[in-house]
């Protein structure tokens, strides 16, 4: 039986303890910070943060107002039966969000506050059930995405830029709809994929983008809870308005990436510059004048189309499908009344950079 | 020195490789060759450098987009060997580092396919807890139709059982996601009939 600490939330746990730092890494292994051999996985993670050290001066609401920089914060108190050094307090805190905890541990923790250090660290123990299993279902959700954006990407590159602001905003919602449903409408295709038979062409879903994104998600989804009645914890796969099967060719190719040698590692600051490049591709591309519109006599220059391109979070694209669509209006609107088309040339996409 | 992410990993991979076989000669030969030696202010051991690096990998494990290199490298592999390792320290990060990477699709199948679900619910049985914890979640995400009758064995719902009386609240919690999500009313059922004949004891014999 695993040996763990008896007095439940409230009380010290194995995993509160700061580690010693390392002192004999390879230098090439070294980092900026002296670190502790530490491994951190989903379970060690949490939106509370237990923090301590802290002064007993008073000074909670200072506390409490330097991590809300990194976050919102649900709710904080003192922990007052947590064994601390003389003169210092533990303190709880809850983010809304576990990468609001994270960021704040990282920046917090080894950090001078009114001339005491901090020890932050996490404290998993305080989660409730659901809580828990929030956390695990947002891992999910989180890899899936990750990873089949990573396909997604691949298949970009053999078919050109796609569209893919719609297919991640209308994504996001049916995440949140079917979040809070419980199980009841049930996608018979869960009873049929549960006997072993591949079930990766059976999803009838929205636009071809959307079921390469959606259904590697509903394929585990499903397989996991399939003939369970009354599971509301993981998302169900639910039919899409729209339902037309994507084409078999596209589902393997997903399902079997070809790894050619050693395929390049994808740093971030190599996304940005891929989309940059990708923005310029198609900017070129418009301007030569190509398009398959065979309705429309293209008379000069193309107005360069504004790509479409998923910038990895959520926000942000929302917010660069908003920019998007008003630009289009007002581009739209603008060519209708005025005829030149120089002048009524789109703006270049205002694009929100993220600071790695 | 700087190190391109691959060439990163590949060391890291390499010194863990080097680490494993026999002699310190061999291992302070490539430690040499890949630090300066000034950095080292103290003498430490073969398996102090091995759980660095474990260490290490499995954090690596936890962003997906290491993942294709990992896979390369057969870290995974790395991992699920570690498992039946005696230094418990190394079992536990090998199993985090599973934990970490175990929801990507290919990674899980892989790991089903190399037969790992056994070494994991070895692990429910360590004294460490963040190995049983790692060990806990791993089964969940690697729970598949096809995986289920493993990982949702009776044995392991049975354990599953008692962790979810445990003190521990991580423990517990994920315990009782597991029976609650993972496992049928009828498996634990079962899994509950069967814990109350063992508590009751040995029965008398009949005369």
């Amino acid at each position: 039986m695993a040996a763990g600490s008896s007095g439940g939330p409230g009380a010290p746990c194995r995993h509160h303890a700061q580690l010693g730092a390392c002192e004999s890494r390879a230098k090439y292994r070294e980092g900026w910070r002296p670190r502790a051999v530490k491994v951190y996985t989903i379970n060690l993670e949490s939106r509370y943060l237990l923090i301590q050290g802290v002064p007993a001066l008073g000074v909670m609401k200072e506390l409490v107002e330097q991590f809300a920089l990194y976050g919102a914060i649900e709710e904080y108190h003192a922990l007052d039966e947590y064994p601390a050094e003389q003169f210092t307090e533990v303190y709880l805190i809850k983010f809304k969000k576990l990468q609001c905890a994270r960021v704040a541990k990282k920046k917090m923790d080894e950090r001078s506050f009114f001339g005491s250090l901090l020890h932050v660290c996490y404290a998993p123990e305080f989660e409730t059930v659901q809580e828990t299993r929030e956390k695990l279902q947002d891992r999910r959700k989180y890899i899936a995405k990750a990873t089949n954006q990573r396909d997604c990407f691949m298949l970009k590159k053999v078919e050109g830029p796609k569209k893919t602001a719609s297919r991640n905003s209308e994504h996001d919602c049916p995440w949140s709809t079917l979040g809070s449903s419980v199980a009841t409408n049930w996608d018979p295709f869960c009873f049929t994929s549960s006997s072993g038979v591949s079930h990766n062409t059976a999803y009838p879903s929205g636009n071809q983008n959307q079921s390469l994104l959606t259904s590697p998600y509903y394929d585990d989804n499903c397989a996991e809870i399939s003939g369970y009645l009354g599971q509301n914890t993981s998302l169900t796969p639910s039919v899409h308005p729209e339902g037309h099967t994507p084409p078999a060719s596209l589902m393997q190719q997903r399902m079997f990436p070809a790894y050619n040698g050693i395929d390049r590692f994808m740093p971030r600051t190599t996304h940005l510059q891929e989309r940059k490049r990708k923005r310029e591709e198609s900017n070129k591309f418009s301007l030569i004048g190509t398009s398959e519109d065979n309705t429309e006599v293209v008379i000069g220059p193309q107005l360069p189309e504004i790509p479409k391109v998923d910038m990895d979070d959520e926000s942000l694209n929302t917010s660069a499908t908003l920019i998007r669509n008003k630009l289009k209006e007002v581009a739209d609107s603008v060519s209708t009344s005025v005829e030149k088309p120089e002048s009524s040339s789109a703006k270049p996409l205002v694009k929100q950079r993220r600071r790695i | 020195m700087e190190l391109g992410r691959l060439e990163y990993l590949q060391a890291l991979v390499t010194e863990f490789q080097v680490t494993d076989s026999t002699g310190n000669k061999r291992r302070c030969s490539l430690a040499l060759s890949l630090s300066n030696v000034s950095t080292h202010t103290r003498p430490f051991s073969l398996a102090e450098a091995k759980e660095q690096v474990l260490a290490n990998l499995a954090n690596f494990a936890y962003d997906p987009s290491n993942y294709e290199y990992l896979r390369q490298l057969q870290v995974l592999d790395l991992f699920l060997d570690m498992l039946t390792e005696d230094n418990e320290t190394l079992v536990e990060f090998a199993m985090g580092g599973l934990c970490n990477l175990c929801l990507d699709k290919t990674n899980k199948e892989y790991i089903l396919e190399a037969g790992g679900v056994e070494p994991i619910i070895n692990c429910l049985s360590s004294s460490n807890e963040e190995t049983v914890v790692s060990a806990v979640t791993t089964l969940m995400f690697l729970t598949t139709p096809r995986s289920r009758a493993q990982t949702t064995a009776l044995p392991v719902v049975e354990c599953m059982l008692r962790f979810s009386l445990s003190a521990n609240t991580r423990l517990s919690n994920l315990a009782s996601i597991f029976l609650q999500d993972y496992c049928s009313p009828p498996q634990v059922e079962e899994a509950r009939n069967l814990s109350k004949h063992t508590a009751v004891g040995i029965p008398l014999p009949k005369d």
